[in-house]
């Protein structure tokens, strides 16, 4: 039995809660036992960073004080927690002013940024494995031909050595492959999908978004596959933002395990583009015993 | 005017080595917001080089940055330029020079949202943006169709230990109540 501290962030417990009910159902199946951290906040994302340099650090301190106390490594499947949690832990850990300060800040709490954190991608390679991800799958899932979308934030994290290929992160390619997805290469796996300009300027999302998803259906797939949930939601509100194309369903990594497992994603009412075609495109393998 | 020493405060402040850029535009020709931009990202550093203060901290390309750092990990001098953006944007805002304010203002409203809930509050945080900026109705047709899908929470989640995050928020210096 392997143990994680868990970080969910305010998108799972909201507009992507599926993702955190898919990622908990592949984690138990594998064993893998997530704990989540015991009255945990928001990391500030980008908007706390843009205000405040230091209440961006301390909010993110606070996590890392309650996941130090917990004595496990940390998972954090949203890209933007993910990439604040690790650049707050980094800095906490190599600049003693940044720790004093952030102390200060969370007293009675207390951090030393000593604390590994981990995006999903690293806690499927590194916890679970190629093989047995390979040996898991009863659903065969060649008839899926998907892109794996990383956006930005998940391997462009400055002063960080990055889990992953930067400019071609592969390590999404290599799970999907795994589990028997037919898996397309292209040239837009860290392009930006317009972030949370979705709100405050959506042409912007729009014509980003827009950009990825006509890229997709040039490279032939049918689906996206991503792991950060502003990068889904952004992808899978297109239609809404004004452009006139033909949208493409965007799936959570772990519902790709759902459907390589189970044969169907728990989620799959909650996808504003329908993936009812996905889900029927697969069957069981042949010759499976189980 | 030139201001002598904006690069040097520049420097200072982020102990990023501004000066070090040759002008190759790597930045630029990664950005994907650079169309949008009055002042593009190689330019922004160039200016700041030859002192040109008020014309960076008032330009609207500072706003359109996404904060994707394709800049920052391509720069062969290591300048971390989307950390130099955000530092900007913030000193755009304090000397009152900023082109437009409504980003800032969503990203106040967020870090109040977290001083309220302690988690980020999305429904209530665009209702009240929306709502100052007099545009309530502005994508109502998503936000019914995100609440159908119900991929916007009705109601926030709160922390617990919501004066241990008020406290984080006023020790810092970020806004709140």
């Amino acid at each position: 039995m392997i143990a994680l501290s868990y970080y969910p962030g305010c998108s799972l417990r909201s507009s992507s809660d599926f993702y955190d009910i898919s990622l908990k159902k592949v984690m138990a199946y594998y064993g893998v036992a997530l704990k989540e951290l015991d009255d945990w906040s928001c990391c500030g994302a980008l908007a706390a960073l843009m205000v405040n340099e230091g209440l961006s650090l301390a909010l993110s301190a606070r996590n890392i004080a309650l996941a130090e106390g917990s004595g496990f490594h940390l998972v954090a499947p949203c890209s933007a927690c993910y990439a604040r949690t690790k650049t707050a832990a980094r800095k906490i850990a190599e600049d003693k002013e940044t720790r004093r300060m952030v102390n200060d800040a969370l007293s009675p709490l207390s951090c030393n940024g000593n604390i590994e954190v981990k995006n999903i991608i690293e806690v499927f390679l590194e916890y679970i494995g190629i093989e047995r991800i390979a040996d898991s799958v009863s659903y065969d899932l060649a008839p899926i031909h998907a892109v794996a979308y990383y956006g930005c934030l998940l391997t462009r994290i400055m002063g960080i050595s990055p889990s992953d290929d930067i400019e071609d992160p592969m390590g999404m390619d290599i799970i999907l492959k795994a589990l028997g997805v037919t898996v397309i290469p292209w040239q837009y796996k860290t392009e930006c999908c317009g972030a949370s300009s979705t709100i405050t300027n959506g042409d912007v999302t729009a014509k980003l978004s827009g950009r990825l998803i006509k890229a997709v259906v040039r490279s032939g797939a049918q689906t996206i596959v991503t792991t950060c949930p502003l990068c889904q939601l952004n992808l899978d509100l297109i239609t809404y933002l004004g452009e006139d194309i033909q949208p493409v369903p965007v799936l959570f990594l772990p519902e790709i395990f759902e459907l390589a497992i189970f044969g169907k994603i728990s989620g799959g009412a909650r996808h504003i583009v329908s993936i009812r075609d996905i889900e029927q495109a697969i069957a069981p393998v042949k010759g499976h015993v189980r | 005017m030139p201001e002598r020493f904006f690069l040097s405060e520049m420097e200072e402040m982020t102990g990023i080595a501004v000066s070090e850029c040759y002008q190759c535009f790597r930045c630029t020709n990664g950005c994907p917001a650079a169309r949008d931009m009055d002042i593009v990202p190689h330019r922004i550093i160039g200016y700041i080089i030859s002192g040109e203060r008020e014309c960076v901290l008032s330009s609207a390309g500072l706003w359109a940055c996404l904060q994707c750092a394709a800049c920052s990990i391509r720069c062969p001098n290591g300048i971390d330029v989307a950390r130099i953006f955000t530092v900007l944007r913030r000193m755009s805002v304090e000397s009152g020079l900023a082109a437009q304010t409504n980003i800032h203002e969503f990203d106040t409203l967020m870090v109040e949202s977290i001083a309220r809930h302690g988690h980020m509050y999305e429904l209530g945080t665009v209702m009240r943006y929306r709502l100052s900026r007099r545009e309530l109705l502005k994508s109502y047709r998503m936000g019914i169709g995100m609440i159908k899908k119900r991929r916007i929470g009705l109601f926030p989640h709160n922390v617990a230990d919501r004066n241990n995050i008020r406290s984080i928020i006023k020790k810092t210096g970020g806004r709140g109540k």
